[in-house]
């Protein structure tokens, strides 16, 4: 192992370095070559990092968003969701990036006396309508998808 | 050795990895500051976040937590890139510029997990001298450095990934192939029982070229990916003679003194310059006037009396002072860059802007006179 102060000019390595390094670069040659295969089991698409599928940057339109929540005594209020988080997470949650739906219905449960939160994304595209519901106490929001008729 | 074995641990010209390091140190210590640093106030926002990774979703980062740990990492990586590098420093450079995007999915930006691949690759490079690299003679210094050829092999991942999900969709896939492929090669051309690929190999620096050139890519990776295939791919006499011409003056002054004078009656001196040195530079953030700013250079000062160690006392030599003033050049370098540049004004219109859109005034009010201030 070299050490962390100047050195000079490395000299070739021994059989057994040259084993463990071997075994080094497997192992990261390895990651690298499957984490962009992760890509193909992501149940969101617009999930595109660290796959190099795309140098640039993600370039999904966003949708029309409106959220509302439910109280226990049933009463239905809408939330503007500019007014919350910044526009660049806005523009995630129009794009319907799970992630990031999830954690926002789930910080608006964390208001008192909150029973349900609900989200919906209508895009003109062949995304159609989504509705996610997310009853608070639970993980994950349930989707439902309504496909645009043309 | 095996075939397999020949490729990973076979000769590299050494002013490669030298100059790969500080290239790439001193670029991302820059870009940190110019096109990171202005997205900070997207941070915090209504304590709502989401990071690239499950383990660090109950932290919310703010502003100021962003922006110092891009100040920390980039006066670090510069002061690397100015004189020797460390390995404690550039583990700490890579913590640090990996936990400044995957805080948060708001740097989403592609580049930058490559760029921490290559941290990753850096951490294992030999930290070479100038004088290791580039001897007197002109003969270049070899060396096996399997890490400069993992860094090559990562290159060309990249380039594969790139090649093969364009393939899937029907697009032009064979200028990233190429890209890939070339990697692959050039990784070898300094093998005195490979001459061919000496005279194949800078050919091929073409295709990188003019992938980078002429595909959409985000921020600096076009700079970031032409600058390597430059060190990469050169002819070794020419990067040899590139690299002892831009070394000239650091070689010059320490082959000029001799390392082992003025001994003990000066250690002492030499480190109470160190300790003030530590305690000074710092201080240039003050006049940044962004926040974490302040605290991000005091870490790196602390990170830098940690990575110094012992050598500060007991080192009765000329390198602790080199160091400091390695630290001193990265603070000074925020400085001038980020009081010349549109830094701070895209900093405080954007935090400006999101503040009167969520209806805060009070935030929106003050963020409008720090833009007024720096605009430009």
């Amino acid at each position: 192992m070299a050490s962390s102060e100047t050195e000079p000019p490395p000299a070739h390595p021994s059989p057994k370095a040259r084993r463990r390094t071997g075994a080094l670069i497997a192992a990261f040659v390895g990651l690298q070559f499957l984490i962009p295969l992760t890509y193909l089991t992501r149940e969101d698409t617009g999930d595109e990092r660290f796959t190099w599928r795309s140098l640039n940057a993600p370039t999904a339109p966003s949708c029309e968003t409106s959220a509302s929540l439910e109280r226990f005594d049933g009463q239905r209020e809408a939330i503007s969701l500019q007014k919350l988080i910044h526009q660049d997470w806005v523009d995630y949650v129009g794009q319907g990036r799970r992630a990031v739906v999830d954690a926002f219905l789930r910080k608006q449960c964390e208001a008192d006396g909150v029973l349900q939160v609900e989200l919906v994304n209508r895009c003109d595209d062949e995304r159609g309508t989504r509705e996610y519901n997310l009853r608070c106490g639970g993980e994950r929001a349930h989707e439902t998808v309504r496909t645009a008729t043309r | 050795m095996k075939p397999l074995e020949r490729y990973w641990f076979g000769d590299v010209a050494l002013a490669r990895p030298y100059l790969l390091l500080r290239f790439v140190l001193a670029l991302l210590a820059f870009d940190t500051w110019l096109n990171m640093m202005p997205q900070g106030a997207k941070y915090g926002v209504g304590a709502f976040n989401v990071a690239h990774f499950p383990w660090f979703d109950t932290f919310i980062p703010s502003s100021a937590f962003y922006l110092g740990v891009l100040a920390f990492t980039g006066v670090l990586a510069l002061s690397q890139a100015l004189y020797r590098p460390h390995r404690i420093a550039i583990v700490l450079v890579a913590a640090g510029y990996t936990l400044g995007w995957s805080c948060s999915l708001l740097d989403s930006v592609p580049y930058h997990y490559l760029l921490t691949l290559y941290l990753v690759c850096f951490v294992f490079f030999p930290m070479l001298s100038a004088r290791a690299a580039f001897s007197r003679s002109d003969r270049a210094p070899r060396g096996s450095i399997a890490p400069y050829v993992l860094f090559c092999v990562t290159t060309a991942i990249v380039y594969f990934y790139v090649a093969a999900w364009a393939a899937a969709e029907g697009q032009s896939y064979w200028l990233p192939m190429a890209c890939c492929a070339a990697y692959l090669i050039a990784s070898m051309q300094d093998r005195a029982e490979l001459p061919a690929l000496r005279m194949v190999a800078p050919v091929l620096m073409a295709a990188p070229v003019a992938f980078h050139l002429f595909a959409p890519q985000q921020g600096w990776l076009p700079i970031y990916m032409i600058g390597i295939a430059f060190v990469v791919f050169m002819p070794t006499p020419w990067i040899h003679s590139v690299g002892r011409t831009l070394t000239q003056p650091a070689r010059s002054l320490v082959e000029g003194r001799s390392e082992e004078d003025g001994t003990d009656e000066r250690a002492a001196q030499v480190f109470y310059m160190s300790l003030v040195g530590l305690v000074v530079a710092p201080m240039v953030s003050m006049f940044v006037d962004m926040p974490g700013v302040k605290t991000g250079c005091t870490l790196t000062a602390i990170a830098m009396l940690f990575v110094m160690g012992r050598q500060l006392y007991f080192t009765p030599r000329w390198r602790p002072v080199w160091r400091v003033a390695s630290l001193f050049g990265g603070c000074l370098a925020l400085w001038i860059t980020v009081t010349t540049s549109t830094t701070r004004f895209d900093y405080y219109r954007e935090g400006a802007l999101d503040a009167d859109r969520r209806g805060d005034h009070d935030a929106a009010m003050m963020f409008r006179e720090k833009a007024d201030r720096y605009a430009p």
